[in-house]
């Protein structure tokens, strides 16, 4: 192959190559303009090729793009520029309009040096349409929201689960510690749940678990944490709240549940709860302590003869 | 040892190139970032893959998290360059060419853009000088973080690598009256140290 054809066949692929292609000189002077430019920019070779590239394009970052291309003539190697910092540097349009959700095709940008010799002497400027890797990222990126929600939630109830409870209990502990003021835990329990599901079968047992979860979450106020304990367990977080109110809560949430019978598959399920409490003070020092005394008021609850609610003495 | 891979002569050699590369690219970042970046003298070892997150470790004397952004070159010669901090000094790492025209209104910057383009700099400054010196023009391929957080054992997954031995050249930055320090580590496998080898030969055998 002699050298007229390879040099026509190298022009020939920059013109059809589906990545941008341009070449600066030291004064940000364009010398050279590859098809891809021309078609999403509007602006022919012609246009632009031996004008400095902000005539035409006078949105470009001039500050960041003139040492970007300065320091590749310095060093006599590459710079970079990638969507994920600088979504793009041109405002081209992308192939995604209508699907995308992104205002301009995202770009990579590579600034090679052209050397001659040991000797730089013009840089080119490649830009990739990176834009489907970033609509990929996105949805990645709320698929792991998603995710994570799901992997804080309950599955039957669709409350927090203990996980995620005693994550929100393990901060609130730390800032009392910190700063000091007041916080109580409630846990509490179904009353004779075990005989709930063997006498009308477990589907029956799980409508009362979700019915009952979603009264209290009802009832409860937004910055409290509601979460399932596991079981018929169940556990409230009350930040900024002294014990004597939690127990006036208490007795709310043992209300909200027992007044009113369960329907379940055509049943009526009279249900009740007792409930434990208990509030950080002095000398408890960890929140796995305040959930061992909520427990032990929640069974001397249980004790007196359930459907009561108990604060640790 | 691993060690002998390299013949005393040759190993000398490449110690003065990197020398000799180093105080290029210190005069070139000079002129570049309008502030003189002190550059130690190049360490050059020979490592093995299970023992090269220690011998980091020992030659960085880092013990804490770090910051580690890497770029692959190529040419006959390739292989990785990283750049690694302390993660507690990305915000000096930065001052390195961070200066405040850069943030005008029109131009903003982020400290992560800022990250990738200082190690970008330095590595492209030193890589490009070593194998300049070899009669070698690297491509480079974009920076990419490693992680922000991480030990130095996790940069290498010794029980992953497609490597036994490495070549290994440390070399050290520090903005002049700063005791703040950023480490350039550049790692080559097996292959790439046989075809230094015969640069190196060749070179030697030029002089």
């Amino acid at each position: 192959m002699n050298d007229a054809m390879e040099q026509s066949l190298s022009d020939l692929v920059i013109e059809r190559v589906g990545f941008g292609i341009f070449v600066l000189d030291r004064d940000m002077k364009v010398l050279m303009w590859n098809r891809f430019m021309q078609d999403h920019s509007g602006q022919p070779a012609e246009a632009v090729v031996g004008r400095s590239i902000f005539e035409r394009f006078p949105e470009l970052p001039r500050v960041w793009m003139s040492r970007k291309v300065e320091s590749v003539f310095q060093l006599g190697s590459f710079a970079f520029s990638s969507w994920e910092q600088r979504p793009y540097l041109f405002q081209f349009d992308h192939d995604r309009p209508i699907t995308g959700g992104v205002d301009f095709m995202q770009q990579d940008c590579t600034f090679m040096p052209l050397t001659r010799g040991r000797e730089v002497i013009a840089v080119c400027v490649t830009i990739s349409d990176v834009t489907h890797v970033s609509v990929m990222q996105r949805e990645r990126e709320e698929a792991v929201e998603k995710l994570q929600e799901y992997a804080n939630r309950d599955g039957l109830t669709g409350i927090a689960n203990r996980r995620f409870f005693e994550a929100r209990l393990r901060d609130e502990f730390l800032r009392w510690q910190r700063y000091g003021g007041e916080m109580s835990v409630l846990l509490f329990d179904l009353d004779h749940f075990k005989d709930i599901n063997d006498r009308f079968g477990h589907a029956v047992g799980d409508t009362v678990l979700r019915v009952m979860a979603q009264r209290v979450a009802d009832a409860v106020r937004v910055q409290d944490t509601f979460g399932r304990f596991g079981g018929e367990e169940f556990a409230l977080l009350l930040p900024c709240t002294p014990l004597a109110d939690a127990m006036l809560v208490a007795e709310k949430i043992r209300m909200t549940i027992g007044d009113t019978p369960v329907e379940a598959e055509g049943m009526r399920v009279p249900v009740t709860a007792s409930v434990g409490g208990a509030a950080a003070r002095p000398g408890v020092p960890s929140y796995e302590v305040l959930i061992n005394e909520a427990d032990a008021a929640l069974y001397s609850a249980k004790r007196q003869g359930r459907n009561r609610s108990v604060a640790l003495a | 040892m691993p060690e002998n891979m390299f013949t005393e002569e040759q190993r000398d050699a490449l110690q003065e190139i990197a020398n000799l590369a180093m105080g290029q690219a210190a005069t070139r970042l000079a002129r570049l970032l309008d502030t003189f970046i002190e550059l130690s003298v190049p360490r050059v070892r020979i490592v093995r893959a299970e023992d090269a997150a220690r011998t980091l470790r020992e030659m960085t004397g880092i013990d804490e998290t770090v910051t580690a952004v890497r770029q692959g070159f190529r040419s006959d010669i390739k292989g990785e360059a990283l750049v690694i901090c302390r993660s507690s000094g990305v915000g000096q790492l930065c001052d390195l060419v961070n200066d405040p025209y850069v943030h005008s209104a029109y131009d903003s910057v982020s400290q992560a853009e800022l990250m990738f383009d200082v190690s970008n700099v330095l590595t492209g400054a030193c890589v490009s000088c070593i194998l300049n010196q070899l009669d070698r023009t690297p491509i480079f391929s974009p920076p990419g973080l490693l992680g922000e957080q991480i030990s130095l054992e996790d940069v290498f997954h010794a029980d992953l690598l497609a490597w036994k031995v490495a070549l290994l050249l440390e070399v050290n930055f520090a903005l002049e009256d700063q005791t703040f320090r950023a480490h350039l580590v550049m790692l080559m496998a097996e292959d790439s140290i046989r075809r230094m080898n015969d640069a190196l030969s060749a070179l030697l055998s030029s002089l």
